[in-house]
């Protein structure tokens, strides 16, 4: 179940819980998660997630992208778990 | 250095157990109220770790009248409790002091937490004597921390029954983040940060009163600092940020006749240092710094801010800040060797981050009177 699709449905729930922001249960791949345009992350709520990440794949985010480019978009993230994550 | 004193209730805070003594409540222990007020005032927060209901630690904060920056009732195991505590505080567990009667919960804690400092009661009475309990730094902000903490407490609790984004619960708390640059005042509170946070820094170790007043006087470094407050409470002075202008070759050229020999070296402003208080997480308090320092950088001619950041397990909120303004690592996304900051970079051509709309930028502090303090 590591599937690009089964990660970005994961990904969408997490956001909209971690935020409080229900409408990000429907965010389009092409959502920032950084900045105030898209999902806003900031160090609080990005910290969270990455963890969440951390716990549901497995894959350590903050770890393997020094600049964290990987947080540029919802769908450039599931695309680095998808590539990450242990088989 | 311990930060935070997690305290059990029954036979410990408590001379009974609060479950089991009928319609007469138990009292506090005098002694052991005496040595936490003690502590509170050297800047050391309280935290509750109790197999009771909730009501118990409402109990205790009233008649202790001590405030507690976290409170954790239940039937868990009190590892977990404290695992709890020390992840809503966001400090390390080796800052971290557990007091318990009960010998097999103390035995449990230790086990399931080694770092953390395990005493009893009898131990408790005497720390305040101990090194790990004397912060070598104290400031305004450090003896009203646990004030500052019980209200950290009640804003979650509204935060989390607001229900909107984080942007309109700040609007809401009346949050406004003051920038402006540093005066000596500011320098003991400066390097107080400098010391104690983990999560938010970008250098390996603190910086000294006396390097910062170099700084703060060689005309070719900027040193802002920025201040936090909202109707839950003033947290004062909670980050700051170094940046280097690179004009030092300025004053020299001017003074030796050559004005033009800094023209090439005004490209970039460094960034040595960015701190902030683990407290101000999620508050757009890195947001507002950071926003601040692009728009003086690219006012002062500047086309590039660069952030030197050494990489640790424990900074990642501060690198999510960075990559949130826009800074990416200039190296290959690997570590670099050991101890070795990596270079976090942006260009400050086009659209610079903006500030956030309950921050403000101010030439100099005492022109805005509300929320400063000395």
């Amino acid at each position: 179940m590591t599937g690009a699709d089964a990660i970005l449905a994961a990904l969408r729930d997490m956001l909209a819980g971690i935020t409080g922001r229900a409408e990000l249960a429907a965010a389009p791949p092409d959502t920032a998660l950084l900045g105030p345009d898209g999902a806003g992350l900031d160090s609080l709520t990005g910290t969270l997630l990455l963890t969440e990440v951390q716990h549901r794949f497995g894959v350590d985010v903050a770890a393997e992208d020094l600049s964290l480019d990987s947080l540029a978009s919802l769908g450039t993230l599931a695309g680095f778990i998808a590539a990450h994550a242990p088989r | 250095m311990i930060k935070c004193v997690v305290w059990d209730i029954d036979n410990t805070l408590l001379t009974g157990t609060y479950l089991e003594s009928g319609e007469q409540l138990p009292a506090p222990d005098a002694g052991l109220v005496e040595v936490a007020r003690e502590l509170d005032q050297r800047g050391i927060v309280h935290a509750l770790a109790s197999k009771n209901p909730p009501e118990a630690a409402d109990y205790v904060a009233r008649v202790t009248q001590l405030p507690f920056a976290a409170a954790e009732c239940g039937w868990g195991r009190k590892s977990e409790a404290v695992r709890r505590i020390i992840d809503d505080l966001a400090i390390g567990a080796d800052t971290v002091a557990f007091v318990d009667d009960d010998l097999m919960e103390r035995a449990e804690v230790a086990a399931g937490l080694p770092e953390v400092l395990v005493l009893s009661p009898e131990d408790a009475a005497e720390a305040p004597q101990w090194p790990e309990f004397r912060p070598a730094v104290l400031t305004d902000e450090g003896r009203r921390r646990g004030q500052l903490y019980a209200q950290r407490r009640l804003r979650q609790e509204e935060a989390r029954a607001f229900g909107g984004s984080r942007d309109n619960f700040l609007r809401y708390a009346g949050t406004r983040v003051q920038i402006s640059p540093a005066t000596a005042a500011d320098l003991p509170r400066l390097h107080e940060l400098s010391v104690r946070t983990h999560q938010f820094t970008t250098a390996a170790g603190p910086a000294s009163e006396a390097d910062l007043a170099g700084w703060l006087d060689s005309g070719r470094y900027r040193l802002l600092t920025a201040r936090l407050s909202d109707r839950f409470g003033d947290d004062g002075l909670v980050g700051g940020v170094l940046a280097d202008t690179g004009e030092s070759a300025v004053r020299a050229g001017v003074e030796a006749g050559e004005a033009g020999a800094a023209a090439g070296e005004a490209g970039s402003w460094t960034v040595p240092l960015l701190v902030m208080s683990c407290r101000a997480m999620g508050r757009g308090v890195l947001d507002a710094l950071l926003a601040a320092l692009c728009q003086q950088a690219a006012a002062a001619g500047a086309t590039e801010l660069r952030v030197l950041c050494r990489v640790t397990e424990r900074n990642v909120p501060l690198r999510l800040a960075l990559a949130a303004a826009g800074l990416r690592a200039s190296q290959a996304s690997q570590a670099p060797p050991v101890g070795e900051p990596v270079v976090f970079a942006r260009s400050l051509s086009g659209a610079l981050p903006a500030l956030p709309d309950w921050a403000e930028l101010t030439a100099a502090r005492g022109a805005a009177t509300s929320g400063g303090r000395s």
